[in-house]
């Protein structure tokens, strides 16, 4: 039904009972520093930005958009593009004199490709004779938090050739995965920033690979 | 000089030895045996202006190969490869850096297998050489554990120290180099000598390592820099040793500013073990460990946000559920029936939905027959609800909306790709972005106040290059890849013509010789000439030669000595390939009867396919010999004497 994402439709069909009414699970007065099961940490995931391309397949005259429009910006000399910006949804998009559009800020897939749409339709208002080719996600970011601490300095030695952690550079653990094929920035209180991902599935598989892992490095 | 070598020609022991020259050479048939000999030893000889050293220095750590003869004269210093150069510079720039960082020998010495590690995976390339020098050295002090931190390296060598990082992880990670993490007691000590305790430098030590165990223990210290913690635990320390030192004292040694510092301090006096009297501290150790301070403070606001949440809020939020639940489900099934229509193969979809609604309903009859006390039940959930503190309605419900969305979008596009899909647009907001005339107007008078410099900057290049145009100046030719990537060719000669395809190399080769040549006919005199070429180009062709040899017997006299000295005629020879045939076979003095010589014949093949062996082993690999071909070719078409031994590729 309404809250089963990709992964959840493969669970055993027991569970999906449990999984399509949210308040059935909800485990009951746990303790702030129980870990979640990784079912429930994949409904703890919040997409943070989208960042999707487009091409409009004709050449722009980025200083006449920029002139007719009101939430631009085209600073030549420092960036060779128009930053524009939108309320709704709020996302911001660079322009190019080639007709690529990079849509960024979104906070979902729905809203990239919305966001991108608009952007495109008022280069259109603004006559020029532009395609929607290759709409494409390029990539999506996401946080989760798995509420209990992780043992960095361990995960670190035992994972050595995916991960690095440099508590003088960055005090949080970088691991690429390989495959899904993404970056995880991994931090002690627990909560991990998911980037790389070109779909919402990736993410989910991701965390799908690493919970066990950080769980075994869980402290206490 | 004889010695107990045979000749591989001609198989006499009359060998001469010629030290001063670093050659072998046998005195019945001629042919030189071996060139550049080494030799352990040292001879002067008199020369017009007093005595020098016969033949040149070979250093221990070179790899051979490259000598000077011929070039050696115009090159500087004495002739070594540009590997070798690059390895010399980056020793003495590691052993500068080291002294820097008072390391000694030992570290220099493993900072450079580093350095030579990451040369022979071509990891320097792209990165600036101080940066690989600066990470070779930190990558051995972390390995070793010496008390030296990126940032001082980075200090000492003048770069950015996330620059730095970035090198330095690149490295030991393409190294494999599993290098330990940071451990902030290292560090205790030198930062102790620098904050004068004199006598008592010792024990302050001692107690701030004490205090750094015990907040490693309590996970202070992770994802936190060592500097930091270090500080924390000498200021500490300082103080119950009864040292005036402040913050600002520290600050100034450990180099992190005051409020990181202050935070450290804090986050240990959230700790059990500071409330222990100094005394207690140092005999007693707690055993609980706790939990990370930023796990701490994620929770403290975990909590905050229940306690924000009153109840007259959570009846709120209760129905924004029920809401958002309710307008998903009817949208779920929506699209449910919509694929209904569409593909009769989402069957499944529809009997899933049944039994997750019959399913649903079991459960929620269960419930209620196992609390017969339903007014008391419900609000009970209700708590529950808040107090787990459960994913917030936005990342409940959002997604699936959203990727039934996705899906259908993802479906639309496919049908009419390159149309704008104009659903859910909405042509009045957007007009709103749009100015009218006037604003436009106004706007771009605005736009070229502000970037007039950069339009005139802009004008002025562009008249430049009008200018330029007119004069017939050449445009900027754009810089080349550095290398071209040509597939794999199955034969030499498909290689040979791809090459030339890429460029004309001199216009001293007859090309269209060079084609025949390439094409494989079976005349003598192609034969000839690609035996000349055989010493100084690919493996691929020295295959070819051999399979020739049996036809052809001055070829195979040739070979060997080609092949051992790389003295191969260059190959621009190839130009004139019908003078070259007489001379070849002069060129090989050995008079002995034609059936004897079929007898060497089968020797020398197989010293030859020997030797062919032995130089494989050698030389890096065939594709490199390729490329040397492709150079050859390129320096060589000028040269017109054959003393070059210009062919120091090997």
């Amino acid at each position: 039904m309404d809250t089963t994402t990709d992964s959840i439709q493969q669970l055993p069909q027991q569970n999906v009972a449990v999984k399509n009414n949210p308040h059935a699970s909800l485990l009951p007065q746990q303790p702030a520093s129980a870990p979640i099961e990784t079912n429930e940490a994949q409904h703890d995931v919040k997409l943070q930005n989208v960042v999707a391309t487009v091409s409009l397949a004709c050449e722009l005259n980025l200083q006449d958009i920029n002139n007719r429009t009101r939430n631009s910006e085209y600073t030549p000399s420092r960036f060779h593009g128009v930053v524009m910006r939108m309320r709704d949804p709020r996302c911001t998009a660079l322009i190019f004199r080639t007709g690529k559009i990079i849509c960024t800020g979104a906070r979902n897939e729905s809203e990239a490709s919305l966001g991108t749409r608009k952007f495109a339709r008022i280069i259109q208002k603004l006559g020029y004779p532009i395609k929607f080719t290759d709409f494409r996600l390029q990539n999506i970011v996401a946080t989760v938090d798995l509420r209990f601490p992780i043992r960095l300095e361990n995960l670190n030695q035992i994972h050595g050739q995916f991960s690095s952690y440099e508590p003088e550079l960055f005090p949080g653990l970088i691991y690429r995965m390989v495959k899904p094929r993404m970056v995880l920035l991994i931090f002690v209180n627990g909560k991990i920033v998911f980037t790389g991902a070109k779909a919402r599935k990736d993410i989910l598989e991701c965390l799908d690979a690493i919970y066990p892992i950080l769980l075994s490095f869980r402290k206490n | 000089m004889s010695s107990g070598v045979k000749c591989r020609n001609c198989g006499s022991t009359d060998i001469e030895e010629d030290n001063a020259r670093g050659d072998r050479v046998c005195t019945n048939c001629g042919s030189v045996l071996e060139d550049s000999l080494i030799v352990s030893e040292i001879q002067f000889e008199e020369v017009g202006h007093g005595s020098s050293a016969i033949g040149q220095f070979v250093s221990a750590e070179s790899s051979g190969g490259a000598t000077n003869y011929g070039y050696g004269k115009f090159q500087v210093g004495s002739g070594t490869e540009s590997r070798e150069v690059t390895l010399k510079k980056a020793k003495r720039e590691i052993t500068h850096l080291c002294q820097q960082l008072q390391l000694t020998q030992h570290y220099i010495d493993t900072a450079l297998n580093f350095f030579k590690m990451a040369l022979m995976r071509h990891l320097t390339r792209g990165r600036k050489s101080t940066h690989i020098y600066a990470a070779c050295v930190y990558i051995t002090c972390r390995t070793e554990g010496t008390s030296h931190l990126l940032i001082d390296i980075s200090d000492v060598q003048q770069i950015c120290s996330y620059e730095l990082g970035r090198t330095y992880l690149k490295l030991s990670n393409a190294l494999c180099i599993n290098i330990p993490s940071v451990d902030p007691c290292l560090y205790i000590m030198r930062f102790a000598n620098k904050l004068q305790f004199g006598a008592k430098a010792h024990e302050v030590s001692m107690t701030a390592l004490r205090i750094v165990q015990r907040m490693k223990k309590d996970s202070i210290h992770s994802g936190r820099r060592p500097t930091g913690l270090c500080g924390a635990a000498l200021l500490i320390a300082a103080r119950m040793h009864e040292f005036n030192r402040t913050i600002v004292d520290i600050v100034r040694i450990v180099k992190i500013h005051e409020s990181t510092l202050r935070k450290r301090l804090t986050e240990f006096a959230d700790t059990p073990s500071s409330a222990l009297t100094l005394d207690e501290f140092m005999s007693v150790d707690l055993e609980a460990e706790q939990d990370p301070p930023a796990f701490k403070a994620a929770r403290k606001k975990d909590r905050e946000r229940i306690k924000e949440i009153g109840e007259s809020e959570l009846t709120e939020l209760q129905k924004e559920i029920d809401l958002q639940l309710e307008q998903d489900l009817k949208r779920a099934q929506k699209s449910a029936l919509k694929r209904l229509t569409f593909g009769k193969d989402d069957f499944e979809e529809e009997e899933t939905a049944e039994f997750i609604e019959k399913s649903n309903l079991e459960a929620i009859e269960e419930c209620l027959a196992d609390n017969p006390d339903l007014s008391e039940a419900a609000p009970k959930t209700k708590k529950l609800v808040i107090e787990g503190l459960k994913p917030d309605i936005e990342s409940m419900c959002q997604p699936t909306a959203s990727e039934l969305q996705e899906l259908e979008k993802a479906q639309s596009q496919k049908d009419d790709i390159g149309e704008l899909s104009l659903e859910g647009l909405d042509d009045e907001e957007i007009n709103n972005y749009i100015l009218t005339h006037e604003e436009a107007e106004r706007k771009n008078i605005m736009w070229k106040a502000l970037n007039a410099e950069y339009l005139k900057e802009m004008k002025e290049k562009e008249e430049r290059l009008a200018k330029e145009r007119e004069e017939g100046k050449p445009e900027k030719k754009k810089r080349k890849s550095r290398k071209k990537i040509i597939g794999p060719s199955t034969t030499a000669g498909e290689a040979i013509e791809k090459m030339l395809q890429e460029k004309k190399i001199s216009t001293k080769i007859n090309y269209d010789i060079l084609k025949t040549l390439t094409e494989g006919g079976a005349s003598s005199s192609n034969n000839a000439s690609s035996s000349d070429n055989a010493p100084t180009s690919s493996g691929i062709i020295k295959q070819e030669v051999k399979d020739i040899k049996p036809k052809v017997d001055v070829i195979i006299e040739s070979g060997p000595i080609h092949t051992k000295h790389g003295r191969g005629k260059p190959s621009y020879s190839i130009g004139g390939p019908s003078a070259k045939i007489p001379k070849l076979e002069m060129g090989l003095p050995v008079g002995e009867p034609e059936p004897k010589e079929d007898a060497v014949v089968v020797e020398n093949d197989d010293i030859e396919d020997d030797d062919a062996v032995a130089e494989d082993e050698v030389e890096p690999e065939p594709e490199k010999e390729y490329s040397s071909l492709k150079d050859m070719l390129n320096d060589g078409n000028d040269d017109d004497d054959y003393y070059g031994y210009d062919e120091d590729n090997y």
